[in-house]
């Protein structure tokens, strides 16, 4: 199970969330460049078509891969009242066999993207995972080399935890308070609610770009 | 008041014997001493009078009215403060104190009269000159003092607009709170590009929407990257996107498990070298016999499937021969291909969407140990789920078939395989076997009378590599769609699957019996 909220920052931004963050977090930024392949069965393979993720990791020497399957969120009147979303979420380490063994199982690739961005990774009352990234397009079939942004103004945050069953509540209460830190540059939702930009953005991020303005004598 | 005492003024000069000392009247006037010595005894009455209430209060035990007597007090208060700073002028001039050196202020006096700083005191003062006048002590005194004088203005100036800062926004925070807001505002255009934006990008990363591609912009032209050249192979044969796992068919080295799990693990070695071999020359003749130079282990099996591949060979007098060994050599490929991915650890348990309908039925059977009947059985099962998708160019008996394995709710698979031509399924089908007793049942029943089965189909190795890692396989479930041909014996004894051998393989067959529990219970099953 996990927590997950998204938002949007432009891009111009983005280096003064960086140092919000570096603030708030403590730790130092982790590169991120993710290929991500989505792959869909067919329906004729089962009651329902399902649909698995197959993310490389390009960052390392040795791209590692990791196969996700996202499930259903939380649903109920409790869910629409907390402001992140709640959802199965499974995750898995595999060998780089994993895309192979997918298609013989029948999955067709539904369609990929790729992540470049910088990601965050700290504890604060919950192991807190976030993400800012630009979303690429390949034009041609896995052409890594030459995606291109989807969005090129805007770039995609997204703040993660994992969360079990019995302790879902004491992860989103953490990652809710998170969430107001950075509540002056930009706004965070759960995945399917569109939230605009924020309009004390630009004057947030020309604070936290500048020296510290203190005036001389 | 010495000092008044002292001042002679030009008013006593008429009374030379008599000094009257009277103050200078403009200093008089300044100081107004007259009013303040009335004042001062209107206060001195009045606290007096107060005190007095107090006393009376306190002697009769009564409760004071705080409020009338702090109001007393404050009246008392302000007229006090007031005329102190008007004392305070007169003091400066004309007040001295101590006044008269006696025993308690003999001692401290001589200090109090130096001018001279305290050591410590001094050198903190010295400290301090020489911050602030820091590369100044050298100019001329004027010129420090100059230059003190802006420092000063430009502190003064910084904290005005410092102030000034912290007032407006203090405005603004109070503004806020109770009046519209003063917070700058997206404008409406911007917004609205950036709502659109915004979306793009959210069903993007969400559902895919803007990601997909066309089937027909969906082949590798370009070069792979890094990370998926060894993944997927590239072929020169097409690789349009349905044929994507034809495309690792054929190209890619074989998979293979940890061979530690039973002695078949180094057939499944050979047989991926091979595999190999025959993707290089994926037409050629040479596949067929590698495969079968291999088959010496399963002979070690009872039931192995082999046997059973002869054994439907034997009631089909259609066989086409020629187009068997094509067919069986592409065939034995996809299989040894698909073999060697389920017999992978991955696969153990794996939760396929594909086999979600049998693992309903055969659930028990996970558990246990592999036999060589399951074993085939998973085989035939994994198989039967790919070749369900990949072979439908080649026919889609297979697809028949693979419904007729699964449970009978897959009725969509069914409906797609009943259009399938061919007679070339048939061979595969045969691979797909669980149970050979079932076998036979399968294959009429599926092809409709159309009975060819290459031989060499039944013989691939794929069947003898069963790894025990094929967790997710269960045993096939048939459905019986016409007439079928039930062989009850077990495929014992099974001697390798070349066409030759069909003959001498069904004696045998029949005499042995399927003794596994589990494919009596599919038997039973199947036969409801």
């Amino acid at each position: 199970m996990e927590c997950v909220v998204q938002g949007i920052i432009e891009t111009k931004h983005v280096e003064a969330l960086e140092i919000l963050l570096q603030g708030l977090c403590g730790v130092h930024r982790e590169s991120l460049r993710v290929h991500e392949l989505c792959l869909k069965s067919v329906p004729n393979l089962g009651l329902v078509s399902s649909e698995i993720r197959l993310l490389c990791d390009l960052e390392q020497p040795e791209p590692t891969w990791t196969v996700r399957h996202v499930g259903g969120a939380l649903r109920g009147a409790g869910a629409d009242q907390i402001s992140v979303l709640v959802r199965n979420m499974m995750e898995s380490k595999v060998s780089k066999n994993a895309l192979r063994l997918f298609y013989a199982l029948g999955y067709k690739l539904d369609h990929e993207l790729l992540r470049v961005g910088f990601t965050f990774q700290f504890h604060r009352g919950a192991q807190i995972t976030v993400t800012v990234s630009s979303v690429n397009k390949m034009l041609k079939l896995h052409s890594t080399d030459e995606a291109v942004p989807v969005t090129p103004g805007i770039q995609l945050v997204e703040v993660t935890a994992p969360a079990s069953s019995e302790n879902y509540t004491e992860v989103v209460a953490a990652m809710s308070s998170f969430c107001e830190y950075l509540a002056p540059l930009l706004h965070l939702s759960k995945p399917g609610v569109s939230t605009g930009v924020v309009p004390t953005a630009a004057a947030a991020a020309a604070s936290l770009m500048s020296d510290g303005g203190g005036t001389a004598l | 008041m010495a000092a008044m005492e002292g001042v002679t003024m030009a008013g006593a000069q008429d009374q030379p014997p008599k000094v009257v000392e009277r103050l200078n009247p403009a200093v008089q006037q300044q100081l107004n001493l007259d009013s303040v010595k009335t004042r001062a005894i209107s206060l001195f009455k009045a606290i007096s009078r107060i005190l007095e209430e107090f006393d009376v209060i306190a002697r009769t035990n009564a409760v004071p009215k705080w409020q009338y007597v702090l109001g007393q007090f404050s009246m008392v208060n302000l007229e006090l403060y007031n005329i102190v700073e008007d004392i305070k002028n007169v003091s400066k001039a004309f007040v001295v104190h101590p006044k008269n050196v006696n025993a308690e202020n003999a001692t401290i006096l001589p200090v109090m009269l130096s001018s001279k700083l305290l050591p410590e005191i001094e050198v903190e003062d010295n400290v301090k000159r020489e911050q602030l006048l820091h590369g100044m002590q050298i100019l001329p005194v004027a010129a420090q003092i100059e230059k003190l004088k802006t420092r000063i203005d430009m502190i003064g100036a910084a904290c005005e607009s410092a102030e000034k800062i912290i007032a407006d926004a203090r405005k603004a925070y109070f503004g806020t709170r109770q009046g519209p807001t003063l917070l700058p505002t997206v404008d409406k255009v911007q917004a609205a590009k950036i709502q659109e934006q915004e979306n793009l990008l959210r069903s993007a990363v969400n559902h895919g929407e803007g990601l997909r591609m066309p089937g027909d912009q969906r082949q590798v032209t370009s070069s792979l990257p890094m990370h998926l050249v060894d993944v997927l192979a590239t072929n020169d044969t097409t690789q349009t996107f349905p044929d994507s796992s034809g495309m690792y068919q054929k190209g890619t080295p074989p998979l293979l498990t940890t061979a530690g799990n039973n002695s078949q693990g180094s057939l499944l070695q050979v047989s991926g070298a091979q595999f190999g071999r025959a993707a290089a020359s994926p037409s050629g003749a040479t596949g067929s016999t590698s495969f079968d130079n291999t088959t010496a282990s399963p002979l070690q099996y009872a039931n192995s499937p082999r046997s059973g591949a002869n054994i439907m060979n034997m009631p089909s007098p259609q066989q086409q021969q020629p187009q068997q060994l094509q067919q069986h050599q592409q065939q034995q490929r996809q299989k040894m291909m698909q073999q060697q991915l389920l017999n992978q650890q991955q696969l153990r348990g794996s939760s396929m969407p594909s086999l979600g309908q049998m693992q309903g039925q055969h659930h028990v059977q996970f558990s246990q140990p592999l036999s060589a009947q399951q074993l085939q059985g998973r085989q035939l099962a994994s198989s039967a789920m790919h070749m369900g998708q990949n072979q439908l160019n080649q026919g889609n008996q297979l697809n028949r078939q693979l419904n007729q394995f699964s449970s009978p709710a897959n009725s969509a698979i069914f409906n797609a395989a009943q259009t399938t031509p061919a007679s070339q399924m048939i061979p595969n089908m045969s691979a797909m076997m669980p149970s050979q007793s079932i076998l036979p049942r399968m294959q009429f029943g599926i092809s409709g009378g159309n009975r060819t089965l290459p031989a060499p189909s039944l013989s691939d190795q794929m069947y003898n590599m069963g790894a025990a890692n094929a967790g997710g396989m269960m045993p096939i479930q048939q459905q019986q769609q016409q007439q079928q041909q039930q062989q009850q014996g077990a495929f014992g004894n099974m001697s390798q699957n070349t066409p030759q051998n069909i003959q001498s393989n069904m004696l045998p067959m029949q005499n042995t019996s399927q003794n596994h529990p589990n494919f009596q219970q599919q038997r039973q099953q199947n036969q409801q």
